[in-house]
């Protein structure tokens, strides 16, 4: 069985100052990209961010299994006393995230301009 | 209401990683031909996504095959409906108890949402379950695109 085309997931990352950053994503979230979605964000936490925006602009598609990583995500950033948030979601990727509670936990930005001032990049 | 123009497609899946996108295009295919507004195909899409994952991760089938039939249903003043069955030949599952299942962050468990979403971005879902397997039959109603 040959493989199936999908978009794999790529994450790029933009540092901002010592305790900042923004890590855009490009394709769909699910278990694969969820985790190396975690990766990079564990990452930059080892580092020292404690302000992660994940914007989420070229994204079209998650699912459960990769939000469940992001909420992982979230708890350790709060462990951390760090804050994360998010931008840029479609309708329906913002519905999805408010169903499961992650919206409870990560605040949701309609753009990344929007984010800048509470999430301090 | 009147109903006219039924199309219909029926695909089988192998239980592989992301063939849930494959099933998504399809339906999302067909309900943009009946003019479906996108955010409509969009939650539709994203219903099927988990419906298909539930069935590979949780259906415990020999035959490793996802099901898939779509009818689409061109109903009046330019509105439509699109029905979904995904079926699986395993073992079944206790609807009940998937049900009850509501998560909180913080919670040990942070899997089985996927019902919960299906039943938020479908307006209509049932499901029949038993040992020989399980259907579940979700229904979109869509308003023209603009």
């Amino acid at each position: 069985m040959g493989e199936i085309m999908t978009d794999e997931l790529r994450v790029a990352v933009d540092r901002r100052g010592t305790t900042g950053a923004v890590l855009y994503t490009k394709g769909y979230i699910n278990n694969v990209g969820g985790e190396e979605i975690a990766n990079r964000a564990y990452e930059l936490m080892d580092d020292g961010v404690r302000s992660l925006l994940l914007n989420l602009r070229e994204t079209k598609i998650v699912n459960s299994i990769g939000i469940s990583i992001l909420i992982e995500i979230i708890e350790k950033m709060i462990d951390k006393g760090g804050k994360i948030g998010f931008c840029s979601l479609t309708p329906v990727i913002h519905k999805t995230f408010q169903i499961m509670g992650l919206a409870n936990y990560a605040e949701i930005f309609v753009d990344e301009d929007n984010a800048r001032p509470t999430m301090e990049l | 209401m009147t109903a006219t123009a039924e199309r219909q497609m029926e695909l089988t899946l192998p239980m592989i990683p992301d063939i849930e996108i494959a099933a998504a295009r399809a339906a999302g295919n067909l309900a943009r031909e009946l003019g479906m507004a996108s955010e409509s195909i969009d939650e539709m899409a994203h219903a099927m996504i988990e419906a298909c994952i539930n069935a590979r991760e949780h259906s415990g089938s020999a035959d490793r095959r996802i099901y898939v039939r779509i009818t689409g249903t061109s109903l009046s003043e330019g509105n439509s409906r699109i029905d979904i069955w995904i079926t699986d030949h395993g073992k079944g599952f206790n609807i009940g108890e998937a049900r009850s299942r509501r998560q909180k962050l913080g919670a040990v468990h942070k899997r089985g949402w996927g019902l919960q979403i299906i039943e938020a971005h479908m307006d209509e879902v049932g499901i029949t379950t038993s040992a020989d397997g399980t259907t579940i039959h979700m229904v979109k109603l869509g308003k023209k695109n603009d």
